[in-house]
């Protein structure tokens, strides 16, 4: 068998506030594992935990108890430095609202991630991995002369220049309309399609639908994981039965 | 993380904030031009007095008067000890070529309509070996012009100018405190400066001294030893002579001062060194409020760009490449203020040079210092907010509105 490309194993995220009684358990004790190639959905009401998990998942934050294997790596007790290391080489972040950088041209936002990477002939893989999202012919527009499909476009090749393992997507479709959301979700999925896994933290249920697997989240724990057909349509019915 | 990303992105930080960019440069212009500028007119001035001493020449020694009690300080003119009678025994004294009494005071001049007031200096015909001075046109003060009390003047190139413009002075007569002195001859020009030559009217030491001003005493007697070699002994028995001439018991200290031209130039450089470093130190404060200016923009673009370092450190930037990235920009911008104040600096004494008497020579070493310096202030200054920027948490700085 191979390594799953994410191990998580009772993973606990605790927030100290005075007493241990006023303790916040932010991630509550999660395991779950996820092979290369997977797509996975993150769902769950606003405060349930999805942030949080989205965090350390992503090595900008590191549990309090718990072990995090990101490709066979134990990533729980790495300093800043290899933190930011493995942040640069084996994920890609994809945000709600693109946060690309200003005054830089969509190439050199691209081009970031091999920069600190210390990547020889970055233009080049830059220019390649805008040519993948179809937007080679705008690698010198500002973010601000760009759409939102575009500018959600420029960060997805930002996230994958550095061809990392996974990416990590937070509502990446929940500053755009439909049609644009459709068609950067498009995008993702083929990406998927050629072996990155992908994680995604979302409201919209359509968006958890076009998934292969779904964990649903409830108070810092996973209430449900399974196929995203199921997963999302007990959700949509617990819903129901609520109100 | 490459260096030109570095300086990229500092460029376009600084370029996106044009003002604000420049507003923070300018405190460290005004710094940087106020030191430069001030080490410029410091080092003119000390390179002036040096060539005129030095061309003076090496076995010259000066003998003025000086206050038994005084705390060490030269004030000729204040006291009265030094007279022609000790000038005429230095004379006699073995390896002495020549001695040149003066005595100097200022004298109001007028030719016909002009005025000026300049510096009055009764000589003997000593005078031109021992300040090394030499004629543009006409004849010098002779001993026999001293004996006679005569009543000519030879003028210094400057106050010829003035008074005479391009005409000749030779022949015309010249009126010092409503007293007519036929003007005899010119001096060539000896350069600009603090206490220049050029400045000076000499007569005749005796019609100094009964005419014009009616005093007995001295102001300076130079002696002109015969070799360089020979300088220490005449040094020392001028001062035996001089303190038996002056009934000075063992317990009294000299009523006069002694000085080679080698101790001259110390002592001037040490006034013209405490001066400039005095003015350079007040200069300097500038940079420092030009600093704090430079941190306070820093911060400030730190609390801006907050979400740009979470994005960065989410895509893999450490630390210390964040620290890297605005410590550069503290620095670019103390820097470039750095050399436009240089260059401000430059031009001030140009200014200072070409509208007023001074002469001014910028040294190579406070360029050096003032460019240093600017990097130092941007480090020093630019360290605590880039700090503050890479100690950001990144989940933080990515959230941060």
């Amino acid at each position: 068998m191979t390594t799953p490309t994410l191990f998580v194993d009772k993973l606990e995220k605790v927030y100290e506030a005075g007493s241990a009684d006023l303790a916040v358990r932010a991630v509550d004790g999660i395991s779950f594992t996820a092979q290369k190639g997977e797509s996975l959905g993150v769902i769950g009401p606003s405060g349930c935990g999805k942030s949080t998990l989205l965090n350390i998942l992503g090595c900008l934050d590191r549990p309090t108890a718990g072990t995090y294997r990101l490709d066979g790596r134990d990533v729980q007790d790495l300093d800043d430095d290899d933190l930011a290391a493995i942040r640069n080489k084996h994920i890609g972040f994809v945000f709600q609202s693109f946060n690309l950088l200003p005054r830089m041209t969509a190439l050199e936002n691209v081009e970031l991630p091999l920069l600190y990477g210390s990547v020889k002939s970055s233009r080049k893989l830059a220019a390649e991995a805008l040519a993948r999202v179809g937007l080679a012919d705008r690698s010198k527009h500002q973010p601000t002369e760009l759409s939102g499909g575009q500018k959600q476009r420029v960060a997805i090749a930002r996230a994958l220049v550095t061809r990392p393992s996974m990416l990590l997507c937070d509502e990446p479709t929940g500053a755009l309309d439909s049609k644009t959301g459709r068609d950067v979700l498009d995008l993702l999925l083929s990406i998927n399609a050629e072996g990155t896994t992908l994680v995604v933290v979302t409201h919209d249920l359509s968006v958890a639908r076009s998934l292969r697997r779904v964990i649903q989240m409830r108070d810092g724990r996973i209430v449900a994981d399974g196929p995203a057909a199921e997963v999302v349509s007990a959700f949509i019915a617990s819903e129901a039965r609520a109100s | 993380m490459i260096l030109t990303e570095v300086a990229k992105s500092a460029w376009r930080s600084l370029a996106s904030n044009r003002v604000r960019t420049l507003l923070t440069m300018l405190g460290m212009i005004i710094g940087t031009g106020a030191v430069v500028a001030v080490l410029g007119i410091g080092e003119g001035a000390r390179a002036s007095v040096e060539t005129r001493i030095r061309s003076m020449g090496a076995n010259l020694l000066t003998i003025r008067p000086q206050s038994a009690s005084g705390s060490g300080g030269v004030r000729s003119g204040a006291v009265k000890t030094l007279t022609r009678g000790d000038a005429a025994a230095l004379s006699k004294l073995e390896g002495v070529k020549a001695v040149a009494p003066e005595n100097s005071g200022s004298a109001q001049l007028r030719y016909r309509e002009k005025n000026k007031n300049a510096s009055v200096v009764g000589v003997t015909g000593a005078i031109v070996d021992a300040k090394s001075l030499t004629l543009a046109s006409g004849i010098a003060i002779s001993d026999m012009d001293d004996e006679q009390r005569s009543r000519i003047a030879v003028l210094g190139a400057t106050v010829a100018r003035e008074l005479y413009g391009n005409a000749s002075p030779l022949g015309t007569r010249l009126q010092v405190n409503g007293v007519a002195f036929r003007v005899v001859g010119v001096f060539a020009e000896k350069g600009s400066g603090f206490q220049s030559p050029d400045d000076n009217v000499y007569v005749p030491l005796s019609t100094h001294q009964k005419v014009l001003f009616g005093q007995d005493h001295l102001s300076t007697i130079s002696i002109q030893a015969e070799s360089e070699a020979a300088s220490a002994n005449v040094k020392a028995a001028a001062e035996r002579l001089l303190r038996l001439r002056h009934k000075l018991r063992d317990d009294q200290e000299n009523d006069f001062d002694v000085r080679s031209q080698t101790e001259m130039l110390e002592t001037m450089n040490q006034v013209t060194g405490t001066f400039t470093a005095l003015l350079g130190s007040v200069a300097a404060v500038s940079l420092i409020v030009g600093g704090i200016g430079i941190m306070n923009i820093m911060l400030v673009s730190v609390r801006e760009r907050t979400r740009e370092i979470g994005v960065r450190m989410a895509v893999g930037a450490r630390r210390v490449d964040i620290l890297l990235q605005f410590l550069f920009e503290a620095v670019v911008v103390s820097l470039a203020g750095g050399a436009l104040g240089v260059g401000l600096g430059y031009g001030a004494a140009a200014l200072l040079a070409s509208f007023g008497q001074w002469t001014t020579v910028v040294p190579m070493y406070a360029l050096v210092l003032a460019l240093g310096v600017s990097a130092a202030v941007g480090i020093v200054f630019g360290v605590g907010p880039a700090r503050r920027a890479a100690k950001l948490d990144p989940v933080v700085a990515l959230r941060f509105e």
